[in-house]
C-alpha cells in the first residue's frame, strides 16, 4: 500500500488509506472527508483520459536455448493480444538466464532470448521501432541463487507493454 | 580535462533530448508548450523534460512515462514536467511535476521504487511526495 505526503512548508499530512483526502490552502493543510461520489465527479474527465495501464509478462525458455517453453508459447498469445488491444504501444523486452555457465555465454543467451521474442512479435505484425531489447545475463536473476545453479524460473524474459 | 568537459556536455544534451513519456489518449483541445512554442498534440507523440501540458475547456490527455508512471489530466489543466530522470537498469531516478491548475489522476510507476522522495508533485500551496500508489490532485481557485 502506498502513501502520499502533503508538505505545505509548515505541516506534513500523510494519506495512506483508500479514498483519504486532504485540502491545502495557503498556509494550512488538513485531512478532509470527501465522498467517493464527489471524488469520481471531480476527476471524471481526468480518469476517463487514463491510458491502459502498463502490463508485465514473464516468458520462460528451455535450458540453454532461446526457444520458449510450451506453456510460455500460450502466454505469448496473451502478450500479443495485450499489445494489439492498445491504440499506441511501447514494448521493452529484458532477457535473463540462470547462473549455469560463464558470464559471457549467459550475456549472449539473455540477449538472444530477448531478440527471439522481439523477432516473433515483429513477425506477427508488431511495429519493430516500438520494441527495445536488453540482456542482463546471469547478473540480475529473477530468483536469486548461488553461482552455477539450474533454476528454470531464471531462464526468462520480462516483457513490459505500455 | 578538456575531454571530460566535452563528455559531460554531450551527456547532458543526450539526456535533454530523450523522450520521457508518450501521449496515449487525447480528446478536445490540448497543446504542449515547448521552448516558447505551443504545439498541437496527437496520440503517439513523445514528451520531453520541461514540456508543459495545457488542456482547454473540453480537453483531456493521458500519458505514460518511461518508468511506467501514468498521468491523466482533465479540462482547464496546466501541468509542467519540470524534471524527469530514470535509469531502467536500476530504477534510480527522480521526477518533479508542477500541477498549476486543473485535475490530475496518477498511477505511480517504477520511479517510486528508487528512494523515498523520488517522485514529487508541486502544487501552488504544497508539495506532494509519492510512495507507490494511485491518487488524484485538483488545483483550483486563486492562489
Amino acid at each position: 500500500m502506498g502513501a502520499i505526503t502533503i508538505d505545505d512548508g509548515k505541516t506534513v499530512t500523510t494519506l495512506d488509506q483508500s479514498y483519504a483526502a486532504a485540502e491545502s490552502r495557503a498556509g494550512s493543510s488538513q485531512p478532509v472527508e470527501e465522498s467517493r461520489g464527489n471524488i469520481s465527479v471531480i476527476f471524471r474527465r481526468a480518469i476517463a483520459a487514463q491510458p491502459i495501464l502498463p502490463h508485465h509478462f514473464r516468458l520462460y525458455f528451455i535450458l540453454g536455448s532461446d526457444e520458449l517453453t510450451p506453456e510460455s508459447m500460450t502466454l505469448y498469445r496473451s502478450v500479443f493480444d495485450d499489445i494489439k488491444g492498445r491504440p499506441i504501444y511501447q514494448i521493452e523486452v529484458i532477457g535473463h538466464t540462470d547462473t549455469l555457465g560463464d558470464l559471457r555465454r549467459n550475456q549472449g543467451l539473455s540477449i538472444a532470448r530477448a531478440a527471439a521474442v522481439r523477432d516473433r512479435l515483429v513477425r506477427d505484425g508488431v511495429d519493430r521501432d516500438a520494441i527495445s531489447i536488453a540482456g542482463r545475463g546471469k547478473l540480475d536473476p529473477i530468483v536469486p541463487t548461488g553461482d552455477n545453479v539450474a533454476e528454470p524460473r531464471n531462464r526468462c524474459v520480462v516483457v513490459t507493454v505500455r | 580535462m578538456a575531454f571530460l568537459l566535452i563528455a559531460a556536455a554531450a551527456l547532458s544534451q543526450a539526456a535533454a533530448s530523450a523522450p520521457i513519456a508518450q501521449v496515449k489518449t487525447v480528446t478536445g483541445q490540448v497543446v504542449i508548450e515547448r521552448s516558447a512554442q505551443r504545439l498541437p498534440v496527437k496520440i503517439g507523440d513523445p514528451l520531453f523534460e520541461k514540456d508543459v501540458v495545457v488542456t482547454g475547456p473540453d480537453g483531456a490527455i493521458g500519458i505514460t512515462f518511461i518508468d511506467n508512471t501514468v498521468f491523466s489530466t482533465g479540462p482547464n489543466s496546466q501541468l509542467a514536467l519540470d524534471e524527469f530522470q530514470f535509469d531502467s537498469n536500476n530504477f534510480r531516478g527522480s521526477m518533479l511535476a508542477d500541477m498549476r491548475q486543473g485535475t490530475l489522476a496518477v498511477v505511480s510507476g517504477d520511479i517510486t521504487r528508487s528512494a523515498p522522495g523520488a517522485m514529487k508533485i508541486k502544487t501552488p500551496t504544497a508539495v506532494l511526495g509519492v510512495r507507490g500508489t494511485t491518487f488524484a490532485v485538483q488545483v483550483y481557485g486563486d492562489h
